[in-house]
């Protein structure tokens, strides 16, 4: 990963951590099995709409498909469930046959997997603002799938040490602790300054202006 | 002054926790030791669910020499192997198991508001340890909303302090509600909640250090907060106040046993006496129905798990379920709004380090009729790791590319929330659904809609932190509208037909059964629910203990 943090690296510090947490997070590097939940005729969709909603169009990828299939594989839920949805994992395969079905009717292609990037990214727009209709979409709350999508996807994303890399966090701190709390410093041993500090919101509204 | 010269050094008298702890392992001394009841002793007390009114209840009563069985859903921790320091790996800490949730506002459950296991939601809330204001006690007389209480804040005060002294609680003096002092001084703060502070400082908004229930100085053996920022991953260094730490190991030291990975199905009634007789469980590695006999039951599954447990709880006596002759279990079941407004700024703030739980005021918490609603809000700092870092930057409508850009951009943020004291309705409750959960039981559904007062109060409150981030410097701002804690669901009032309890918590009709957590509450407030479960448990074992024919 590039960007605010190029020589930062969170696992430089995992000598430091206790044995549990390095364990837990040290699992999540293991090159991912193949999918349990997911059946081979959903995958390359699953695969497609992970990459998309996380921006990741090149190796290497953190794993997303993978963890949120091994979520539901292992049986795995958030303790609760909408009154007018189906349970999670049910909610996930409508969510992709929705995905292909949506495609197929506006793109002209036979799964959402062989849509181009802009295809896709105009699909997910619609999804995210609970725009979709017809089909798989009739037997869900597209908004509400959205936010059961998302969170899957986002847990699976951030608890991934190169995530971390990328945002600049320091980590796991136990029995370590942190000591820098600011406002002086903000800076242990082990972590690193961005490289920048500008506003990324600023420089983008910037460029279009 | 002379106790602010021994801050740090008072100690609660009748509870040894923090010395029977180890001080190198985070196993509960006392586990391999602990007293065992066979089902057909008839003990004096069976509790179902070993969090903060549970435990706190079995540890006073076992100074008093009950003998008490907790019945307990989850598994018995043993924090150096499984707490880990991370958000995902954190997932066991929660009740995930189903409940439906419908009505027009539906409140999510899970990681934010739901517990299992020994020690309860205490192991994963953040810390704060607030007490309810004196005008929470009778919204109804002062503000024409929500519910006068059968008991005063005079009756829970000196409750409040024993257990900020067994919590402890470290915090500045505190100017709101009832004018306190606390045990333990505060903490430094980080860069972030003093940003904060200053931005609430420009409008005029008086802040308080605290308070929390984070050891500030040694306790026993309990060490001092090393600021990793896990509070709600379950403190591994024993820092964080939680039953697991403040009174269950002196509960087991006096004869308490903690029965975990067992949930309880039904309690038992004597069809004769109509009496409760015992409860029935089963035990998640062995399957199939025990009964644990005892002279009297006190429910402690929190604002969801409690009235379920009623609800299903049905004989030829109480066909609705216990106490639901009048159909009051599982009604007035309240959360607190919980929005939260983060700020970005042009330097690192690393909001991850130290507790989440820093800085919070309650200028806001009574009414102001020019605020157009009743009643109001409190403050509080707070810091969310990565993962809920990103569902902010979600609510907020952003995902792929912009969503990346924005996480890039963590180290540059810090992020304040309010809590609002969100009015208690009947049709806001627990019912059961017709999906049955692994032992046959039938999960709860919790169906939950706002009222405009509700409305107004979030929309009002979510002003003010935005304008607190503005006048603090924030360049950019996001907002995630969201909601935290329980109660309700099994309130005390003064007769069967606008409650469950009464003001000894004891369900109407059912001379020896006793409720024991939050559901019991009438209102809210906006302060964090823990202590005050606390202090509840702590009043009832006094009452308890002294109406001996019980025994």
């Amino acid at each position: 990963m590039i960007g605010r943090y190029p020589d930062y690296d969170v696992l430089a510090n995992a000598e430091h951590w206790d044995d549990a947490t390095r364990s837990v997070v040290q699992a999540r590097l293991e090159p991912p099995g193949p999918l349990r939940f997911f059946t081979v005729e959903e995958e390359p969709t699953l695969r497609a709409f992970c990459d998309v909603v996380c921006a990741q169009d090149a190796a290497p990828r953190v794993p997303v498909a993978e963890m949120v299939d091994d979520k539901f594989a292992s049986g795995r839920l958030d303790g609760y469930r909408y009154a007018n949805m189906p349970r999670d994992p049910e909610t996930w395969r409508h969510v992709l046959r929705g995905l292909d079905e949506t495609a197929a009717q506006y793109h002209g292609v036979e799964s959402f997997a062989a849509c181009d990037a802009q295809a896709q990214e105009s699909i997910v727009t619609a999804l995210s603002n609970g725009e979709l209709r017809g089909g798989a979409w009739d037997e869900l709350d597209v908004s509400r799938a959205w936010s059961v999508c998302m969170r899957a996807v986002l847990a699976a994303f951030y608890s991934h040490p190169w995530a971390w890399n990328e945002i600049g966090y320091g980590g796991p701190a136990y029995p370590q602790g942190y000591m820098r709390l600011g406002p002086l410093s903000t800076l242990e041993p082990h972590e690193r300054s961005g490289a920048t500090a500008e506003d990324p919101v600023r420089v983008e509204q910037e460029r279009q202006s | 002054m002379i106790r602010r010269l021994l801050k740090g050094a008072i100690g609660p008298k009748d509870n040894d926790s923090r010395f029977l702890l180890d001080v190198h392992r985070r196993d509960m001394p006392g586990q391999d030791t602990m007293a065992r009841y066979q089902d057909s002793d008839e003990v004096d007390l069976c509790i179902v669910g070993a969090g903060a009114g549970g435990s706190v209840l079995a540890q006073r009563l076992a100074r008093r020499g009950w003998r008490i069985v907790i019945i307990e859903a989850g598994p018995f921790w043993h924090p150096d192997e499984d707490w880990v320091s991370d958000e995902a790996g954190s997932h066991p800490l929660y009740w995930t198991q189903e409940r439906v949730i419908g009505g027009e506002d539906p409140i999510e459950m899970g990681k934010n508001n739901s517990g299992r296991g020994v020690g309860g939601s205490m192991v994963h809330y953040a810390g704060y340890t607030p007490r309810f204001h004196p005008s929470d006690f009778e919204t109804q007389t002062l503000d024409g909303v929500g519910a006068d209480w059968p008991i005063s804040y005079r009756d829970l005060k000196p409750h409040y302090e024993e257990v900020e002294r067994e919590l402890p609680v470290a915090g500045q003096d505190w100017p709101w509600g009832d004018p306190h002092s606390y045990p333990f001084s505060p903490h430094p703060i980080s860069g972030p909640a003093q940003t904060l502070w200053n931005g609430a400082l420009e409008l005029g908004i008086e802040m308080r250090v605290g308070p929390v229930g984070i050891v500030n100085g040694t306790f026993g053996n309990r060490p001092h907060c090393i600021y990793r920022g896990f509070c709600l991953q379950g403190c591994k260094v024993n820092a964080k106040a939680s039953p697991y730490v403040t009174h269950l190991p002196d509960a087991i030291a006096h004869g308490v046993e903690v029965r975990a990975d067992s949930m309880a199905v039904r309690v038992e009634i004597d069809e004769s006496s109509g009496r409760a007789s015992g409860v029935t469980y089963v035990r998640e590695a062995e399957g199939g129905e025990r009964m644990q006999r005892a002279k009297a039951v006190a429910v402690a599954g929190y604002s969801i798990e409690t009235p379920r447990l009623l609800l299903n709880s049905t004989s030829k006596r109480f066909p609705h379920g216990l106490g639901n002759d009048d159909d009051q279990v599982g009604r007035y079941v309240m959360v607190q709004g919980a929005a939260q407004t983060a700020g970005r700024y042009p330097d690192e703030l690393r909001m991850y380090k130290g507790p989440p739980p820093e800085v919070s005021s309650e200028q806001f918490y009574e009414t102001d009729e020019s605020r157009g609603f009743a009643r109001g809000f409190s403050i509080q700092t707070v810091s969310p790791l990565p993962i809920g870092w990103a569902e902010h930057v979600l609510a907020d409508g952003h995902w792929g590319r912009a969503m990346r850009e924005y996480m890039r951009d963590y180290n540059h943020w810090a992020t304040i929330g309010v809590l609002n004291e969100l009015l208690p309705r009947a049709e806001n409750r627990v019912t059961v659904a017709d999906d049955t959960d692994a032992y046959g039981m039938p999960v709860a559904r919790f169906d939950y809609t706002h009222g405009e007062n509700d409305k107004a109060n979030m929309e009002y409150s979510t002003k003010v932190i935005t304008n607190i981030l503005k006048a603090s410097g924030a360049q950019d701002i996001l907002t995630i509208h969201r909601y935290a804690h329980l109660v309700g669901g099994a309130r005390m009032g003064t007769s069967p037909e606008n409650s469950v309890v009464n003001a000894d918590h004891c369900v109407w009709k059912v001379p020896n059964l006793y409720i024991s957590d939050g559901s019991v509450c009438p209102t809210q407030g906006s302060a964090n629910p823990a202590l005050t479960i606390m202090a509840l448990a702590s009043r009832l074992a006094e009452r308890l203990s002294a109406a001996q024919d019980i025994r």
